[in-house]
């Protein structure tokens, strides 16, 4: 009983830390929505029903200015098409989950939630699925709430405090700590040295590009190891 | 409606997104090439999103002493402390104080 405890709190411990960096962003999105023109408890939606900041950016930004429906969606769609990569790579360690927790977890399954789980994948099956369901709620819970708050809070707040830094840098954090080999490394560098030539590609889909030559550089340097 | 309609088709594509091969390979044999491969998938899409948020919606790079600096401070406390709270407090703190007296 007591590790369950113990890895609640691990678990809500590190996502207090990740979650700070969301505000500014939550913040931004506040404004967004009440520039856009779109009843604020409708947008707000949003937040609980796509979950997900960039792509509810994206989206309500696009519907704002006009944007015909379904170029709005797919341009939401294109931001958030990491997650086909964060679903594969977590799948294996899916497997050894009940089917409740796969259908359940893949809803919490955003940028900080699969860089934190993926740290823990060599934990025993129900020590992981207490981690990753904690840190999950708890993210998503202060979403909710951050996202509800910003629709009063976005207009008044300065946004040059420069506090939206804080984002790169947990990223960075995360990525370090994820490293245990020299080919993850070389696979992180290519990814970002490619996402910088592909910066120009629209609806920031040079991530893919660039996140796609990370991983074939991390399988070509392993197997010439091997 | 539309509006909702919208959100609607979003939210159920970003879950699909999420879940396409969860679900899908949840009793199937994942080859061991293809597993290898996975592993790479982190550090590849961490490493493609910080470049993604350093540059400006333009494709330019915005990097002066203060961003670089608390990078590499940001990157040095994550890889010896392997703490997110000191990883913040670190890189913020060299962010802030090199970008005022700069």
């Amino acid at each position: 009983m007591s590790g369950e405890g113990a890895t609640l709190k691990t678990a809500i411990g590190d996502a207090l830390p990740v979650f700070v960096p969301a505000i500014p962003f939550a913040l931004v999105l506040g404004v967004a929505i009440m520039r856009s023109g779109i009843d604020p408890l409708l947008a707000w939606s949003s937040s609980l029903i796509i979950y997900g900041g960039a792509s509810q950016l994206t989206l309500i930004t696009l519907l704002g200015e006009g944007a015909a429906g379904a170029a709005a969606i797919t341009a939401a769609l294109i931001v958030n098409a990491r997650h086909l990569m964060y679903s594969a790579a977590m799948a294996p360690t899916f497997q050894q989950q009940p089917a409740w927790f796969r259908w359940i977890g893949s809803y919490f399954l955003i940028d900080q939630v699969f860089a934190l789980g993926m740290l823990r994948i060599n934990d025993d099956p129900r020590n992981f699925r207490i981690y990753y369901l904690a840190v999950g709620v708890t993210f998503w819970l202060l979403w909710v709430i951050t996202t509800a708050f910003a629709l009063w809070l976005g207009p008044l707040v300065p946004l040059d405090w420069g506090i939206g830094f804080a984002v790169p840098i947990l990223f960075l954090g995360l990525l370090v700590m994820g490293i245990d080999r020299w080919p993850k490394a070389a696979a992180a560098l290519a990814a970002a040295l490619v996402t910088l030539v592909a910066a120009d590609l629209p609806h920031r889909s040079g991530l893919l590009v660039g996140a796609l030559a990370g991983v074939v550089t991390g399988v070509l340097l392993e197997r010439l190891k091997a | 409606m539309t509006t909702f309609l919208a959100i609607l088709v979003t939210g159920l594509g970003t879950y699909l997104s999420r879940s396409i091969f969860i679900l899908s390979l949840a009793n199937r044999r994942i080859p061991p090439m293809v597993r290898a491969a996975l592993e790479y998938v982190a550090p590849a899409v961490l490493g493609a999103l910080v470049v993604t948020m350093l540059v400006t919606p333009e494709g330019k790079i915005a990097l002066g002493y203060a961003e670089v600096l608390a990078l590499a401070t940001a990157g040095a406390v994550a890889l010896r402390t392997r703490n997110h709270i000191l990883t913040l407090v670190a890189g913020m703190a060299v962010f802030w104080i090199v970008r005022t007296i700069t």
